[in-house]
């Protein structure tokens, strides 16, 4: 396919790395020549320097006979502009970044008249993501599939797990109270693997496991992992993340402690966000945390501008003995060194803001021949799970899982049959109508066919 | 350093150059002069080293860096020419190995200089590796394996720069392999059609394979010791005049001529230059060369052959030039230093920075008298970056300081005169191939020892890879890790 995509910053690079990585024909705009003589040296796609607002720029670019135009530039009026001038041109796709809460109470009515197909809000989906992990504290990660009746859920196995020290296939026989769930895939000093019937897992391994949303509490319950809902938590930083994630979790009963360091800024919160007992100091001073019972949160969530402070916050609440702590970081960089540190659930917003449109992306590829339904990028964009339907005349309908010959590194992890979730085993066949969830370390699928080989 | 990288990337080269050496064998096994069993185990010999490098190298990172972008290149341009040197060896065309480095590294930088003693034993397998030496070293071996194998390494555009001719890469696709393959169609496109183009002429296959070979490189290796003189044909003399005026043009021309757009054709600066350039000195040599040949059809047929050979830096010859009055000798050495387009198989400082160092040279000069003035230097319609005139300002200089420490350091063996020894140099490193005097269209580098012609295959290295990936080894901290 051909790709353009309009301003090479965090995401824009992100997106243009991978795409490219997935034979797609790429293209970049930004209008600071240092960026591009940057994206030039780097990534093997095309380099335009220009306004990605400016018809001719976009002419320039190959416009016309582009599959998919993303907008990725700081500016959301840009963007906008950027897809409207696009799409006039023959763009078949629009994607665009709006991140103003303003734009957001009219999007349905812009994202029609503008032409665009899908509008990303960075600071939005990441707080929908925090919000998610609020949910299950138990996770370190979390994705739902098969409109949320699935989850794949990420924990790191600890000492005195039960599933500790067991080869998988012996794991009923000795503890027959754990419900059962699929061992999709683990990590292992920065290696993904998918687990056989052999693997043993050790403790500080990071482990996913899938299976239906009640299942998976149970299991946990069973492990004697922390189940309890959280009910107070802290946020530090009072961005637009910040405001999001406390319009989401406020109504659901939750109390929010948000610290902010700018007065104004503080004031406004307090206005817009009635409930939300807003506090008005510096996050990362400790006297705070502790004049303000952090010890008896449930969960802190670190949203500050900076990186560095969030992390040393997370780190405070970690040995304070917070049971959920969520840090944002930005920096993909150091991602590696967290889960050593104890920092299980990071959040990036530049992640979480490129998978959904590497999501959406995959699911145009050759018009109606393939059907990512959706996509997660896991640990760290090692693996990905993908969602399919499987249609009528896929050839490997009805054929037990064991007789098919899979791609390597590659497994089914889920069929959602009618509302009913399976976990599959070698004797399950997949039909036509089902949901099938693949996770994969090998990323680039795009049809469901590539997974089987014939 | 990563060298399990740099290893195997160089197996992958010498994989590539085993299997071009194909034809070759199969030519010599077809004319049967002997020379099948020197092609054939050039081609094992090649092909088992590469084969080692290339399975036993593991790189643990697969990313390319500057340097190593640099290194590689440069690395694989001698790895290359050693390689390419056998063939001359096994079939004792020449024996001695500085002799067979050089006719290899010749034919690769597309220079076309000979130390071949004699033309009376051409075996004809051989031969023809000479000349198709010329072919894959005129668009690049890094550029065709990178169209063959891209997933090689990651950035690997950092090949593609240091190897293509010019100061800025152009690319025409987003996706670099995609790019090496659509510049090899029209390099392939362009040779069969001047092959076509010579059989019409009545040149048996064979003859035209060579010269479209050496034209389509640029290089200027003929069978025949007197070149094209050989077929004392207008007709050969005006094909080939037309092709290495073409093939001095940048391929992204080509490129867009096939997508008719014609406003980039139309804007191109360096194009304008370049025919206007070559226009102008064929007319002056016309009528230079007037009084020589007495008539205007043959004075504007050997000036119009020698300033497209010379240009392009093909090196061909119907003609002794150094026999010209020196008016004209003068013109064909002062066009030796310039070459062609960026992007295209010609050596040579390029048209592009010629043009770019004029402007500097007048806004230099219009800056004395008007000190205020902001002038910023255009081309092609944009605003020239000033850091890229400040590295064209540098490979200006370069260029002329490598072309004189070359004289010096050939003449230091101590033969032949200033002007041999002067063109020499400058003929080597802008991939030329004939200079004057005894090094001119009638002599030879053979007369030249073997420190001579070792240091002469490095300039020739140089000019081809534009001084700086050769210079890097130079450099004692790139081999620090």
């Amino acid at each position: 396919m051909r790709i353009l995509v309009v301003g090479a910053g965090k995401v824009g690079r992100t997106l243009a790395e991978h795409l490219a990585g997935e034979e797609h024909d790429v293209s970049i705009v930004d209008k600071d020549e240092k960026v591009i003589d940057e994206c030039n040296d780097r990534l093997d796609v095309m380099c335009i320097h220009g306004n990605g607002a400016n018809a001719q720029t976009l002419i320039d670019a190959g416009v016309s006979k582009a599959d998919v135009l993303i907008a990725a530039t700081a500016g959301d009026e840009v963007n906008m502009l950027c897809c409207l001038i696009g799409k006039r041109l023959g763009a078949r796709y629009a994607i665009a970044r709006i991140r103003d809460p303003q734009y957001n109470e009219s999007l349905m009515l812009l994202q029609q008249e503008l032409g665009i197909d899908m509008a990303i809000n960075p600071e939005r989906a990441t707080a929908l993501e925090i919000s998610r992990l609020l949910r299950f504290p138990f996770a370190s990660n979390i994705e739902s599939f098969a409109k949320g009746l699935v989850e794949m859920v990420e924990f790191r196995a600890q000492e005195n797990d039960p599933v500790v020290g067991i080869p998988l296939k012996h794991l009923l026989n000795r503890h027959s109270h754990l419900p059962r769930v699929l061992y999709a895939a683990v990590e292992r000093d920065g290696r993904v693997s998918i687990p056989m019937g052999d693997f043993i897992i050790r403790a500080g391994d990071r482990v996913f496991v899938t299976g239906d949303i009640v299942t998976i509490t149970s299991y946990f319950k069973a492990m004697g992992k922390n189940t309890t809902s959280v009910k107070h938590v802290m946020i530090i930083g009072g961005g637009k993340i910040s405001y999001y994630l406390s319009k989401m979790i406020v109504p659901t009963g939750i109390h929010v402690t948000l610290i902010e360091k700018n007065p104004e800024k503080a004031a406004i919160l307090s206005e817009e966000l009635p409930h939300v007992n807003v506090l008005c100091g510096d996050g990362t001073s400790t006297e705070l945390l502790k004049q303000e019972s952090l010890g008896d949160m449930d969960a802190l969530v670190c949203l500050t501008d900076r990186d560095e402070e969030n992390i040393m916050a997370g780190l405070f609440a970690t040995r304070t003995g917070v049971p959920k702590v969520i840090v944002k970081n930005n920096r993909q960089f150091f991602s590696d060194l967290f889960p050593d540190m104890g920092l299980d659930s990071i959040v990036s917003p530049k992640q979480i803001t490129s998978s959904n449109i590497l999501r959406y992306v995959r699911a145009r590829i050759g018009g109606q021949g393939t059907r990512v339904e959706k996509l997660h990028r896991i640990l760290n964009g090692k693996a990905e799970a993908l969602e399919f339907a499987v249609r009528k005349d896929d050839s490997f309908t009805g054929i037990p899982l064991m007789n098919l010959k899979m791609k390597n590194n590659t497994l089914v992890a889920v069929i959602v049959r009618k509302g009913k979730v399976i976990v599959p085993f070698g004797k399950d066949t997949i039909e036509a109508g089902d949901s099938v969830v693949i996770l994969s370390c090998e990323p680039g699928i795009s049809d469901l066919s590539e997974v089987f080989v014939k | 350093m990563n060298s399990a990288l740099i290893i195997r990337i160089l197996g992958s080269i010498g994989l590539v150059e085993a299997i071009s050496m194909i034809p070759a064998w199969v030519i010599a096994l077809a004319y049967g002069d002997g020379d099948g069993p020197a092609m054939l185990y050039s081609m094992l010999l090649t092909a088992a080293v590469a084969f080692l490098m290339y399975f036993f190298a593991h790189p643990k990172e697969r990313t390319l860096r500057a340097r190593e972008g640099f290194l590689i290149v440069a690395l694989s341009w001698i790895f290359l020419s050693v390689f390419g040197a056998l063939p001359f060896l096994f079939s004792g065309l020449l024996p001695s190995f500085p002799d067979a480095l050089f006719e290899s590294v010749s034919g690769f930088t597309t220079t076309g200089a000979t130390v071949l003693p004699s033309f009376d034993f051409m075996p004809h397998g051989v031969i023809f590796w000479r000349s198709f030496t010329h072919w894959i070293g005129g668009m690049g071996v890094l550029v065709l394996t990178l169209a063959l194998l891209p997933r090689l390494a990651d950035r690997s555009s950092h090949l593609m720069r240091a190897e293509s001719p010019g100061p800025s890469l152009s690319k025409l696709v987003p996706r670099i392999g995609d790019s090496a393959k659509i510049l090899y169609m029209i390099y392939i496109a362009l040779t069969s059609m001047e092959m076509i183009a010579l059989l019409f002429c009545g040149l048996d296959p064979y003859d035209a394979a060579i010269h479209a070979l050496g034209t389509a490189g640029t290089g200027g290796f003929s069978n025949y010791g007197d070149s094209v003189a050989h077929f004392q044909s207008g007709q050969v003399e005006l094909v080939m005049t037309i092709f290495m005026c073409l093939f001095g043009i940048n391929f992204a021309i080509f490129y867009f001529g096939i997508h008719r757009s014609w406003k980039e054709i139309r804007n191109n600066e360096e194009l304008r230059w370049y025919l206007g350039i070559l226009i102008t000195a064929i007319l002056v040599l016309t009528v230079m060369l007037l009084p020589v040949y007495g008539d205007f059809s043959s004075s504007i047929r050997y000036a119009s052959f020698q300033t497209a050979s010379v240009v392009s830096t093909s090196g061909f010859c119907t003609v002794d030039f150094d026999l010209w009055p020196v008016q004209a000798r003068m013109v064909l050495f002062v066009l030796m230093f310039m070459g062609s387009c960026a992007g295209s198989t010609a050596g040579g400082m390029k048209v592009i920075r010629v043009i770019l160092l004029l402007k500097q040279g007048h806004r230099e000069i219009r800056h004395t008298f008007q000190p205020r003035k902001v002038q910023r230097i255009r081309l092609d319609g944009h605003g020239v970056d000033e850091s890229m005139l400040h590295s064209i300002s540098a490979f200006g200089f370069a260029y002329i300081f490598i072309v004189l420490l070359g004289a010096f350091l050939i003449a230091l063996e101590g033969k032949y005169d200033l002007i041999t020894n002067f063109t020499a140099s400058l003929t080597c490193v802008s991939n030329v191939g004939p200079g004057f005097g005894a090094v001119g269209p009638s002599g030879s580098f053979a007369g030249y020892g073997p420190y001579a012609k070792i240091i002469s295959s490095l300039l020739m290295l140089a000019g081809r890879l534009e001084l700086y990936p050769l210079l890097v080894l130079f450099h004692p901290n790139v081999w620090k890790t």
